[in-house]
C-alpha cells in the first residue's frame, strides 16, 4: 500500500491559543460577503461619502478605488455591497470584470441580480400599478403573486397597463415586454435571456412581440439605462455597479477600449440620477485612462487609493480575524498566539499586501500548532516563513 | 395521472363523464343534418350546438320559439343532453353581435342542459395586448352570465389564455367572482397542433379547479386520450363530420386515413355496426355511414381509454403504446406525463 500520503479529516487542535478554528483563510480571496474589512479610514471615509450622497440626495456620483493586487480593491467593493444589500431602497450589482466591452459589464449586473430578483422587480411593478387601476392595495412582490396565484386580480386586466407604463418609463417598448414576460413560466426563461443579453431566436422573441436584439453596447446601454428608470420609478432611490477588475480594459483593442470607455460614459451621461459606480481598478491603469480618456475620467472626478498596511493596520486585522474564532475572552495581547515581533516580521515580508498577510497568519498558526508552539515569535517566522 | 369518472347531475338524468359531445350542426344549416347516432351509440346521448347559429338562422329560430322543440327539431329523443356554446369561435374575426343576457335568454329558450358563457377566442396572430383584451372581455361577459343565471341549467364559464398563468389566474379569478358549475377552455383549435402547449394550458386549467372541465373543439382520435389522461370532464369534436367530409376513415388507437389510400381493401378494420357488415365501396359511396363509422371510432377511443383504467391495467404504458406511431404528439405526451407525475 502506497503510504506517501497521509490523509486524514481530523481537525487541528487550536485549543491552546484560545481558538476554535484557524480564522485565516488558507486561500485569501474576498469571500462572497465579507464580515470583516479592516478598512484604512481614508478609503472608509471616501467610499461612505460617495454612497451616503447617492442615498442622501438620489444624484449619481461614481469613484474610483485603486490599489495594487493583493490589497483590498475586491474585499473593498464586495464589503460595501454586503453593507448596501441590507438596505430595501436600493438595487446592487457587482461585475467581477468589464470583459470585453459595456454589454458584458450589463450582463455580468443583470445576472448579479439574479432571475428571482428581476422577477420579483416585474412583480413590484406589476403591484404598483394594481394598486393604481384596482381596489387591491399589494405591498410588495410576493403579495402580488399570491393576489395573481389566487383569482383576486385578474393578469390580464394590468398586464396591457403596465406595459403602457413601463413603456412610458423606459422608453424601450421591448424592455418593458421582458420584464413583464418575467412572470410568465412559459416565456419567463427567454425574458430572462433577452434581459441579460444572452441572445434567443426570432421565434422566441416573436413569441413576446420583441423586435429589438439586445446584442451591442448601445443596446446594453439603453437597458441599463431602463431598468434604472424602472427602479427610480418604484421609488428605490439609487442603483449601485461595482465592477472590479477594471484594469482588465487594458487588454482590449484601443477601439474596444474607448468604446467600453465611451458607453460608460454614456450610461453616466445618461442617468444624472439614482446611479452610483465604484469601479476597483489597478493604479497604473487608471493612470492611462486619466491620461487618454479625460471624456471618462472626468466624470467620476473622485479617486481613493488603497495603500499597503501599516503596523497598525496589521495589527488590528490580525485581531479582528483571531476574534472570529475565540473561544475565551480576549487575551493579553490581543493577536496572541502571535508576537508584536512576528507581526512586524509578517508585515515586512508582505510588504503590507493583505492577501500575502493572511495567507502567511494562515500558514504560521498552522504550523505552531502542529508544533505545540505556545508563541508565534519572530524567529519562529522567520523560520517558517 | 389526472383521469377521473364524475357524474353530472342534470334535470334530464345524471351524465357520467369522462364524455364527449358530438358537435351538431344545427343552425349551421337549414337543418340538422348530422346523421343519427343518439339511441345508437349509447354513451352519445348528448350533443353540442352553437347557440348564436340557431337564433341567426330565422326561419329555425321561429319555429323554436314558436314551440317547436330543439330536441324534435334536432330529431332526437327528449332526453337527449345538450351542451350549448355561445358560438364564440364565429367571433374570431368579426364583432360580437350578441350579449350575456341575449345569449343565455336563448339558450333557456332552447332548453338547453348546459350553458357555455359568451366569449372572444384568441387568435395566435393577434398581439398580445389584443388577447389580453379578449380574455378579459371573455372574462366580463361569464361573470354577467353569472349574475343572470339562475336556472337549474349547469353554467360552465368559457376561459381563454395562450400561457398557463393566464388560465390559471382566469379560473381562479372567475371563482372568486361568479357562480360557476365548471370551466370551459376555449381557443385551443388555432394552436391545436403545438400538443406541448396544449398540454400545459390544459394542466393550468385542472390544477386551478376542481369543478367540471370541458375542452373546446379537440375531441378528435388524437387528443381524445391526451384529454382523458390530463383530468379533461368532457370535450367536443365535429371532426367526425369534417372527416367524413374529406373521405377519411377515422381507425380507433391510429388516426385518420384517406379512404384513396385503401381502395384495394375489401373489408375496413373497423367491426363497428357501421363497418362491420358492409363493405368499404358501399362505405365510401355513403357519407352518413362514414359519419357513424367515425362517431363510433371516438366511442371506441373512449372505451378503450376508460377499459385500461377500469381494469387497472396501467394507462401511462398503454399510452406510450397509443403514441408511440407519432413523434410529435409522443413528445407531447411525455412533456404531459412528467408534469403529470410531477403533481401526483
Amino acid at each position: 500500500m502506497n503510504d506517501t500520503f497521509t490523509i486524514t479529516d481530523e481537525q487541528q487542535d487550536y485549543s491552546q491559543y484560545d481558538l476554535d478554528a484557524n480564522p485565516f483563510p488558507y486561500s485569501p480571496v474576498p469571500a462572497e460577503d465579507p464580515e470583516i474589512y479592516c478598512g484604512q479610514p481614508h478609503v472608509t471615509e471616501k467610499i461612505s461619502s460617495t454612497v451616503s450622497s447617492v442615498l442622501s440626495t438620489g444624484k449619481s456620483k461614481h469613484l474610483v478605488v485603486t490599489g495594487k493586487y493583493g490589497n483590498g480593491k475586491s474585499h473593498t467593493l464586495k464589503y460595501t455591497r454586503s453593507l448596501l444589500r441590507d438596505r430595501d431602497d436600493v438595487v446592487v450589482g457587482y461585475v467581477a470584470q468589464p470583459g470585453e466591452g459595456f454589454l458584458d459589464i450589463y450582463h455580468e449586473f443583470i445576472y448579479d441580480l439574479g432571475f428571482s430578483r428581476v422577477q420579483e422587480i416585474a412583480y413590484e411593478y406589476l403591484a404598483a400599478v394594481t394598486c393604481d387601476i384596482t381596489d387591491e392595495n399589494p405591498t410588495g412582490a410576493n403579495e402580488m403573486e399570491s393576489l395573481l396565484d389566487d383569482g383576486e386580480i385578474l393578469l390580464s386586466e394590468i398586464v396591457p397597463e403596465t406595459i403602457r407604463r413601463l413603456s412610458d418609463v423606459t422608453k424601450f417598448a421591448d424592455f418593458a415586454r421582458a420584464i413583464v414576460h418575467m412572470v410568465y413560466e412559459d416565456t419567463n426563461l427567454y425574458a430572462w435571456q433577452w434581459l441579460t443579453a444572452e441572445g434567443i431566436r426570432y421565434e422566441q422573441r416573436k413569441e413576446m412581440e420583441i423586435h429589438s436584439a439586445l446584442d451591442d453596447d448601445t443596446m446594453g446601454v439603453r437597458a441599463f439605462t431602463a431598468m434604472k428608470n424602472i427602479l427610480l420609478d418604484l421609488s428605490y432611490t439609487g442603483v449601485f455597479v461595482f465592477v472590479d477588475e477594471f484594469e482588465s480594459i487594458a487588454r482590449l483593442s484601443p477601439k474596444n477600449e474607448q468604446a467600453t470607455l465611451n458607453s460608460i460614459r454614456h450610461l453616466m451621461d445618461q442617468n444624472s440620477n439614482g446611479l452610483c459606480m465604484l469601479f476597483g481598478c489597478a493604479p497604473e491603469v487608471w493612470q492611462d485612462v486619466m491620461s487618454e480618456y479625460h471624456a471618462f475620467s472626468e466624470r467620476i472626478g473622485q479617486e481613493v487609493a488603497l495603500r499597503p498596511l501599516t503596523t497598525e493596520n496589521l495589527t488590528e486585522l490580525v485581531e479582528d480575524y483571531l476574534s472570529r474564532e475565540r473561544t475565551s475572552a480576549v487575551p493579553d495581547p490581543a493577536v496572541r498566539p502571535f508576537t508584536e515581533n512576528s507581526l512586524e516580521l509578517i508585515l515586512q515580508r508582505s510588504q503590507g499586501n493583505i492577501r500575502q498577510v493572511l495567507s502567511v497568519c494562515s500558514r504560521m498558526l498552522d504550523n505552531a500548532a502542529s508544533e505545540s508552539q505556545a508563541e508565534i515569535t519572530a524567529d519562529f517566522t522567520q523560520e517558517h516563513i | 395521472m389526472l383521469y377521473r369518472r364524475r357524474t353530472l347531475d342534470l334535470s334530464r338524468g345524471a351524465l357520467e363523464t369522462p364524455v364527449l359531445f358530438p358537435v351538431r350542426n344545427i343552425g349551421k344549416r337549414s337543418s340538422d343534418n348530422t346523421p343519427e347516432y343518439v339511441g345508437t351509440i349509447p354513451e352519445f346521448s348528448v350533443a353540442m350546438i352553437n347557440t348564436r347559429s340557431i337564433r341567426n338562422r330565422e326561419p329555425m329560430w321561429n319555429r323554436l320559439t314558436d314551440g317547436v322543440p330543439l330536441r324534435k327539431e334536432m330529431d332526437v329523443p327528449e332526453d337527449t343532453i345538450v351542451f350549448a356554446d355561445s358560438g364564440g369561435f364565429d367571433f374570431s374575426s368579426g364583432d360580437v353581435d350578441t350579449t350575456p343576457a341575449q345569449t343565455l335568454d336563448t339558450q333557456r329558450q332552447l332548453d338547453a342542459d348546459i350553458y357555455g358563457t359568451v366569449d372572444l377566442p384568441l387568435s395566435r396572430e393577434n398581439r398580445d395586448a389584443e388577447n389580453d383584451r379578449r380574455v378579459e372581455q371573455s372574462t366580463k361577459y361569464a361573470l354577467e352570465a353569472s349574475d343572470l343565471h339562475d336556472g337549474d341549467s349547469l353554467l360552465i364559464a368559457s376561459v381563454h389564455g395562450y400561457d398557463p398563468q393566464t388560465v390559471r389566474n382566469n379560473i381562479r379569478y372567475l371563482e372568486k367572482n361568479g357562480h360557476f358549475d365548471g370551466y370551459a377552455l376555449g381557443s385551443m383549435v388555432p394552436i391545436r397542433t403545438d400538443y406541448k402547449k396544449v398540454s400545459k394550458l390544459i394542466l393550468a386549467a385542472r390544477t386551478a379547479t376542481d369543478k367540471h372541465l370541458h375542452v373546446y373543439g379537440l375531441g378528435g382520435l388524437v387528443y381524445q386520450p391526451l384529454l382523458l389522461y390530463l383530468g379533461v370532464d368532457s370535450f367536443d369534436s365535429s371532426a367526425f363530420i369534417r372527416s367524413a367530409g374529406n373521405r377519411n376513415y377515422l381507425v380507433p388507437g391510429f388516426g385518420g386515413e384517406a379512404l384513396r389510400n385503401v381502395e384495394s381493401m375489401e373489408y375496413l378494420p373497423c367491426p363497428c355496426p357501421v363497418c362491420g357488415q358492409r363493405c368499404l365501396d358501399d362505405i365510401r359511396e355513403d357519407r352518413t355511414a362514414l359519419t357513424q363509422h367515425n362517431l363510433w371510432a371516438l366511442a371506441t377511443e373512449l372505451r378503450r381509454f376508460r377499459y385500461v383504467a377500469e381494469s387497472d391495467r396501467d394507462i401511462e404504458e398503454y399510452l406510450d403504446l397509443r403514441f408511440q406511431g407519432n413523434p410529435v404528439t409522443q413528445r407531447a405526451y411525455e412533456t404531459a406525463k412528467q408534469q403529470v407525475r410531477r403533481l401526483s
